[in-house]
Order: structure tokens, then C-alpha cells, then sequence
């Protein structure tokens, strides 16, 4: 008996030794991306999820990209001519592109997929409201013809966060404005869909019919060679397995990593960091519509006079490497940085806000602080800035919720004075959300109306930098928006993936890297 | 018999009935919008009323329920505002995990709880009893995500023995073998669960030993393990048996945190993200199929009543 049970044991251990030695996941050609959350669609014309267009951008392509200065260069565009002041933009296309689904790439395709991302995309009417007409010249030609010359126009049509994809015709016209099912994601990217199952993964497998441009890869523009056979993003919620994960082989790439760790994995062999060169910048946005800052931009002074951003970045960051106090809303190097209005950034004078708030005539009455328990940094952030208010004296009650109920909240311009939320990279001023009318905060003045018609109203670099300056400087004066300060997220990779670079550009793609 | 079983299914489905009137009520009175989660942060108004609009979220609340209600009894969970997938998909991928995971980790709770918790109550009063129910106490205390992420730094990341994360189904590739993703988490999962168990084998076991029957036993002469197997053991059992009913229903809907730290694909994960989104047809049906698990499970343990003490009289 004794000795059938020790056999019976002995042999349940080997099995369970057996059992454990292949740890692997997917198949070696899989690179299994550890993502913080779920996409809620991959249809990029829809939404501005950054984990969307992090996993769109393999699917699909914009007619241009960018480069790693942040310059528009043709991806499915070939060339363009600019004709009547800029107001004529006439785009020629490649040939020979490819959708996964087997179909060429010609003008028509073009023309409904910029139609539909106008009419019903979440950032297409930027570009689209002053379009007077949209055509296919020529099986490979598109004329877009606009009210306005538009400056940003380029830089818009590359950028594929909520932007202009191209997909089939047919699929657009079917679409319309729900957001595009699964099995129609179609493009013409070096990746093509495979699976989305909820909860596991999102998986992506190579498109070997793939047509690239004939040209090094720079940035996102360039050639985009798949050298894996499939990419596998998988949910992780959990920022310590995500870690975890990477180090035990388990997963080749986690994003969003959180600051603490930093210190830590920076001398870790097993893992690599790699840094994102676009920061992310937290923003407090004021109601223009309703309440006690609706009109009085002097309050909003004293509001903004009373913080002390370093110490904020310093509390919801932590580690210095991963923040920098920036005032402009551009990093220095962009072409797009000015420090106009900038001096007002972070003065942290509580005496002097006290002063501007008492001939603003501010009589104590509360200010409501919306902010959400999702993004420990807004929270953390939020925290900070009401302490220093109230060593102005300004008396600022916090309204603590969940992201989706701070979505609803917002909307409702009774429901709040201030809220905390972020901003992601982006290549143009024009896409500041602050600079969009119905962008909660509402901010419509008619300086800003004027300046903004200035800025997007001529296609001169120069003068569309000289305009911008301005506008950052009214931004400072009428204070709709509050910039906390760059942050750096940062991301690891498994050492043995061969070209990622040193930082991730925007969001970190997989074309071009093998393991 | 068949008169009680009717009477508790009936019973049964006028609690479920009214389960699903609490829940549908409660996931509408959470503030927050599954449509501002959908669209994202830069959708414009007409965006969101056009959606509202598609999802049926302009209707009154009532319309809604009825609506969903009626779907329900026809064997439809609705569509998942998020994933754009059928809910009863959903739930059937999420649970194999929640399933297959409490399975395994039943089996740590049997396997760990009942015969230590036997020991300590054989040994009750000495340094073994004392030092199992302190370690007990000690894995009931801590929290499961730190079990958890120190498992998983030391069996995955440092010996590299057992994967971190994540689950692939056994009926994919790797087969059985894929059950070693469960290794960790069970064990996490068993921990607070078995030292319950072993409490409650030792507390029972020292219950039925002050009966009379057992004094009996041990002066006529029987052997004290006999007495210990067969006359205490056995009626002690009842009690932890009833238990291990309620403690696998806990483990499906009580998992969402080991869920998380080991990044499984189980429901209980499934239906906090899905609160967070506020996907409602998700949030709901998957609380309605575990309130249908408890019911199910609560009406087998009662009936298991009658086959384990013959004295329970179910009329």
C-alpha cells in the first residue's frame, strides 16, 4: 500500500514537472503585446482611444505618415499638387496598393473613406467642414477642393488617431456611421485582422501581399516591413504582472508602465525601456458656459497664478526623468513650440492669487473640481491643486468619480467649474481639443474665433507659427484650459526585439521589428 | 420529494425574477454612460445622441426592461455595447476560465483544508494545532493580489517554472497542458479559501467529538483513528460539504481580483471592466447567470441534505 502510494505520488510529480517544462504562449513568429486595457472598436475613423490607433495603425493606412520629425511624408499618397492659393489640393495615389482583402486601392476608395471620416469621424470635421467638394479625378487622383486654404491639412490626413484611414469603399458605404464590425476590418496596412476575442486578444497576422512605399522606414513613414507573422495584443490590466510578464518571457512587449517602477527596471537586464519622445500633458479645463468662471477670465488668472505645477508633476509622477514642467504645449524642439504666454505657467504665489481673486470679486463661492479615480495622476494632480487654492483662499470642493461618470458629468455644464483630464501628442495645433468649440469647456470667445481663423486661414508655416503663438498666449490670458506639465509614459520590451529604436514616436508600432 | 423540488424552483425563479429587476435597476442608477466610453473623449454631441439613439438609451427605462426581459426568456442575452459581440458569447468564452479555475482550486481547498484541519483538531491544543491554525489565520489575512504577484516573481519570473499570465483555452493548442496557466492562480485562490475550510473541518470535528456516540465509541473498545474516520470525520463532513457548495459559487463571482493580478480571461474580470465601461448587457447578464449559479447550487445543497443526514426531513 505504502509503496503504490509513493509510486502513485512520485509519478503525479514527474507528470507535473512534464506538464511545466514548455513554457511558451503563442507560436515564435507571435510578438504578444501586454496592453493596460481593451480597444471599444478598431474602427479608426470612430473613436480617439490611444489603444486603438496603437493597434489600427498595422491595419490600416493614412494617405500620409509621418516621419521622425514629425514632417508628412506620401504612404498611400504619391504626390500632390496645390493649386488656387492652397485652397485645390490635388492628391495622386500609388498603384498597385492592395487591401488584405484582395481588392486595389483606387481614388473611389479615397473619396468615401474621407467622406464618411468627415461626416461622422471624430476629428474629420476639422478638415471636412470646409470642404467644398471631394472627387476622384482619375482612378488614381483625388481633388479636394476647400473654402479656406488649410494649413494643418497634410498634417491630418497622416495622423491616424481618430483620423483617415482608408478602407474599401464598399465596407464605408455599408457603414456609414456605426462603427465598422470585426469581420469588415479591412486595409491595406502590413498587417491584416485575424481575431478579436474579448477579455484575450486582439490578433493581427502578416499581409504577404502587402505594397510599401519604396523608401527607408522613417518614423511611420517609409517602407513598413512585417518581419513577424503575428502580433497578439492581449489585455493585462495589472501593471505588476505586465512587468512580470516581460521579464518571464511570457510577453514581448507592456505598455503604460507606471512611474514608480521606473528606478527599478532601468538596471533591470531582462527588460528593456523604452521612452515615449511624445509627452502626454495633464490639462484642467474651465466652464465657459456656466458657473462662477463662466465669463470672469480674472478669476481664472488667480486660479492659474495659485499653482505650483512642479510640485503637482512632482506628487502624481514621481520620478524626474518621466516629467518636465513645460509650459508651452508643444516639447521644445517641436516646431510648434513658443513660450508666448508661458511666464504665467507655473508661478505658484498664493498672496498674489489671493489679491487677483479679491478684484475679480470672487466671494468664496465653491468651485466644483470634477475629476476621476481612474487616472491616479489626474487624482493625485487634482489633490495638489486644491490644496494650493485653498492657501489662496479659493475654495475648491472636489467631485471624485469614475471616468465614465466624468464623461457624462462633463458634458453638462451645470455638473462642474473644473475637471482634470490629459492630452495625448499630436502633430498640429489645431488638434488641441481645447481649440475645438464644443469640446467640454466650451471656450468660443471671439479672440480666439479670430485667431483661430488666422491660424488655420493661410498655409504659410511661418505665419501659421506666429499665429499660434498668439493663441498660446490667449490661452494663457483667458485661461480656458490649465496645462499641468509633460509627462514621459514609458514602456518595456523584452531585450531579444531587434528594431524598436530607443523611443517610441507616438504609439509604438511593430513593423519593421523582429524577435 | 418532487413536491419540495417544484416548490424551491418556483421559488427559485421568483427570486431570479427579482434578481433581474434589482440589477437592471441598479446598473441604470450608476451614473455614467456607456456612450461617452464608446465614442471616446472628442466625440461631438451628435455623436453621442445618434448612438443613444441606435442602442435604444432614449427609451424609458421600463421599455428597456421589458425589452430585455423578453429577449431573455428567448434565450438572448442581448449584444455587448462594447465588444458588438452576443453576450452569451462573451459569457461562455469567460466561462471556461471562471469554471475550469474554480475546479482546480476546489481541489487545493479539499486537498489542503479538510485533512490539516483533521490534524489540528487530532492534535488540539498542541504546538501543531497552534501553529497550523496561526498559518491558517496568517492566509486568510493576506491579501490575494500580494500572494499573487509573489508568486508569480517567484515561480514565473524568477525560476521561470510556470507562465505569469493569461490563460489559452484547452480546447486550443497546448490542449490540458494549457491547465498549468491555473497552477498560480489556483493556489492564490485556495489560500484564504482552504484556511476557511480547515477552521471550519476542526471546529466541526471538535463539535461531534464532545457527542455522546463518540464517548460510546471509544469505550467499547474501537480504534481511536476508526473513531476519528468513521465517527467524527463523518458527521463532521456535513457541515464543510454545505460549504463547499456556497465557496465554489464564491470562487466564480469572488475571483475578480486574482483575475486581474494573473491577467485570466474569467467573468469575474469580464464584469468589472464591463462596469467601468458600463456595458450594461454585459454587466447584466452575467449577473444573472451567477444569480441563477447560486440558486442552482443553493437547491442542491439542500436536496444533498437529505442523501448526507437522513434525519433532514425536506417536507
Amino acid at each position: 500500500m505504502r509503496h503504490s502510494l509513493r509510486n502513485l505520488l512520485s509519478g503525479a510529480a514527474l507528470a507535473l514537472l512534464a506538464g511545466l517544462a514548455p513554457v511558451t504562449g503563442a507560436s515564435a513568429e507571435t510578438l504578444r503585446y501586454a496592453t493596460i486595457g481593451e480597444p471599444p472598436s478598431l474602427d479608426v475613423h470612430m473613436g480617439t482611444a490611444t489603444i486603438a490607433a496603437t493597434i489600427g495603425q498595422h491595419m490600416f493606412e493614412t494617405l500620409y505618415a509621418f516621419d521622425s520629425t514629425f514632417e508628412p511624408q506620401p504612404l498611400l499618397a504619391s504626390g500632390e499638387q496645390l493649386l488656387d492659393d492652397g485652397r485645390t489640393i490635388v492628391m495622386t495615389l500609388r498603384q498597385g496598393v492592395k487591401f488584405h482583402n484582395g481588392k486595389e486601392m483606387t481614388a473611389e476608395d479615397v473619396v468615401a473613406s474621407l467622406k464618411r471620416w468627415g461626416e461622422f469621424g471624430a476629428r474629420g470635421k476639422l478638415l471636412m467642414a470646409n470642404a467644398t467638394s471631394l472627387e476622384a479625378t482619375g482612378p488614381y487622383e483625388v481633388t479636394l477642393k476647400l473654402s479656406e486654404p488649410n494649413g494643418a491639412w497634410k498634417s491630418m490626413l497622416a495622423f491616424p488617431n481618430g483620423g483617415p484611414v482608408i478602407y474599401p469603399s464598399e465596407i464605408v458605404t455599408a457603414a456609414a456611421g456605426e462603427p465598422i464590425a470585426p469581420e469588415n476590418y479591412v486595409g491595406t496596412g502590413p498587417f491584416k485582422f485575424k481575431e478579436w476575442r474579448g477579455n484575450r486578444h486582439v490578433e493581427l497576422v502578416k499581409f504577404d501581399e502587402y505594397v510599401g512605399v519604396d523608401a527607408p522606414a522613417d518614423g511611420y513613414a517609409g517602407a513598413r516591413v512585417a518581419e513577424v507573422d503575428a502580433i497578439r495584443f492581449i489585455p493585462v490590466p495589472d501593471v505588476g504582472t505586465r512587468v512580470s510578464g516581460v521579464q518571464a518571457g511570457d510577453y514581448d512587449y507592456a505598455e503604460f508602465i507606471s512611474g514608480d517602477l521606473y528606478g527599478v527596471l532601468k538596471d533591470d537586464p531582462s527588460v528593456k525601456i523604452h521612452l515615449s519622445g511624445a509627452p502626454i500633458f495633464g490639462l484642467m479645463f474651465m466652464n465657459s458656459k456656466e458657473g462662477p468662471l463662466a465669463n470672469n477670465f480674472e478669476l481664472r488668472r488667480a486660479i492659474q497664478t495659485a499653482l505650483n505645477k512642479e510640485e503637482a508633476l512632482r506628487v502624481s509622477v514621481g520620478e524626474e526623468a518621466l516629467w518636465k514642467a513645460n509650459g508651452s504645449f508643444f516639447p521644445e524642439g517641436n516646431i510648434w513650440y513658443t513660450e508666448a504666454g508661458t511666464e504665467a505657467y507655473s508661478e505658484g504665489n498664493p498672496e498674489k492669487a489671493k489679491e487677483m481673486a479679491a478684484a475679480a470679486g470672487y466671494d468664496g463661492t465653491p468651485i466644483k473640481l470634477l475629476v476621476s479615480t481612474n487616472y491616479k495622476t489626474h487624482f493625485d494632480q487634482a489633490t495638489v491643486f486644491t490644496r494650493q487654492l485653498a492657501d489662496a483662499g479659493i475654495n475648491v470642493q472636489m467631485v471624485v468619480v469614475d471616468w465614465a461618470t466624468l464623461l457624462k458629468k462633463r458634458a453638462q455644464p451645470d455638473q462642474w467649474d473644473m475637471f482634470v483630464t490629459h492630452h495625448g501628442n499630436i502633430p498640429d495645433p489645431i488638434l488641441l481639443t481645447a481649440l475645438n468649440d464644443s469640446y467640454p469647456g466650451w471656450w468660443a470667445t471671439e479672440d480666439k474665433t479670430a485667431l483661430k481663423a488666422k491660424f488655420t486661414g493661410t498655409s504659410d508655416l511661418a505665419a501659421r507659427r506666429a499665429a499660434w503663438s498668439e493663441l498660446q498666449a490667449l490661452i494663457y490670458e483667458q485661461v480656458p484650459t490649465i496645462k499641468v506639465g509633460d509627462v514621459y509614459s514609458y514602456d518595456i520590451a523584452s531585450p531579444s526585439l531587434k528594431g524598436m529604436g530607443e523611443t517610441t514616436l507616438i504609439w509604438p508600432h511593430f513593423w519593421g521589428v523582429s524577435k | 420529494m418532487l413536491a419540495y423540488v417544484l416548490k424551491r424552483t418556483g421559488a427559485a425563479i421568483a427570486t431570479l425574477v427579482a434578481a433581474s429587476i434589482v440589477i437592471f435597476i441598479f446598473i441604470h442608477l450608476i451614473p455614467g454612460d456607456p456612450i461617452y466610453v464608446m465614442l471616446g473623449d472628442e466625440a461631438t454631441p451628435e455623436q453621442v445622441e445618434a448612438l443613444r439613439i441606435r442602442l435604444g438609451y432614449d427609451q424609458p427605462i421600463y421599455v428597456q426592461y421589458f425589452y430585455w426581459a423578453g429577449n431573455v426568456l428567448r434565450g438572448d442575452l442581448g449584444t455587448s455595447i462594447f465588444f458588438q459581440e452576443p453576450v452569451t458569447l462573451i459569457i461562455r468564452d469567460g466561462a471556461e476560465t471562471s469554471l475550469l479555475l474554480a475546479t482546480v482550486t476546489m481541489v487545493w481547498i479539499v486537498a489542503l483544508g479538510v485533512p490539516v484541519g483533521v490534524l489540528a483538531a487530532i492534535r488540539q491544543g498542541t504546538w501543531i494545532d497552534q501553529g497550523l491554525s496561526g498559518i491558517a489565520m496568517l492566509l486568510a489575512s493576506i491579501p490575494t493580489f500580494w500572494v499573487g504577484l509573489y508568486l508569480i516573481l517567484i515561480f514565473a519570473a524568477n525560476l521561470g517554472w510556470l507562465p505569469s499570465s493569461g490563460y489559452p483555452s484547452i480546447f486550443e493548442e497546448g490542449g490540458l497542458s494549457n491547465l498549468r496557466y491555473l497552477l498560480l492562480p489556483s493556489l492564490t485562490l485556495a489560500a484564504p479559501n482552504a484556511a476557511l475550510i480547515l477552521r471550519l473541518t476542526r471546529a466541526s470535528m471538535l463539535d461531534v467529538a464532545k457527542e455522546d456516540y463518540v464517548r460510546t465509541a471509544r469505550s467499547k473498545g474501537i480504534r481511536p483513528y476508526r473513531v476519528v474516520l468513521r465517527h467524527i470525520l463523518r458527521n463532521a463532513l456535513l457541515a464543510v460539504v454545505s460549504a463547499f457548495g456556497f465557496t465554489f459559487a464564491a470562487l466564480i463571482s469572488e475571483a475578480v481580483v486574482t483575475e486581474t493580478v494573473f491577467a485570466l480571461p474569467g467573468i469575474g474580470r469580464m464584469v468589472v471592466q464591463s462596469i467601468l465601461r458600463r456595458d450594461y448587457p454585459v454587466i447584466q447578464g452575467v449577473i444573472l447567470v451567477i444569480v441563477c449559479l447560486y440558486l442552482v447550487i443553493n437547491l442542491l445543497v439542500d436536496i444533498s441534505y437529505r442523501y448526507l443526514d437522513p434525519r433532514v426531513d425536506l417536507e
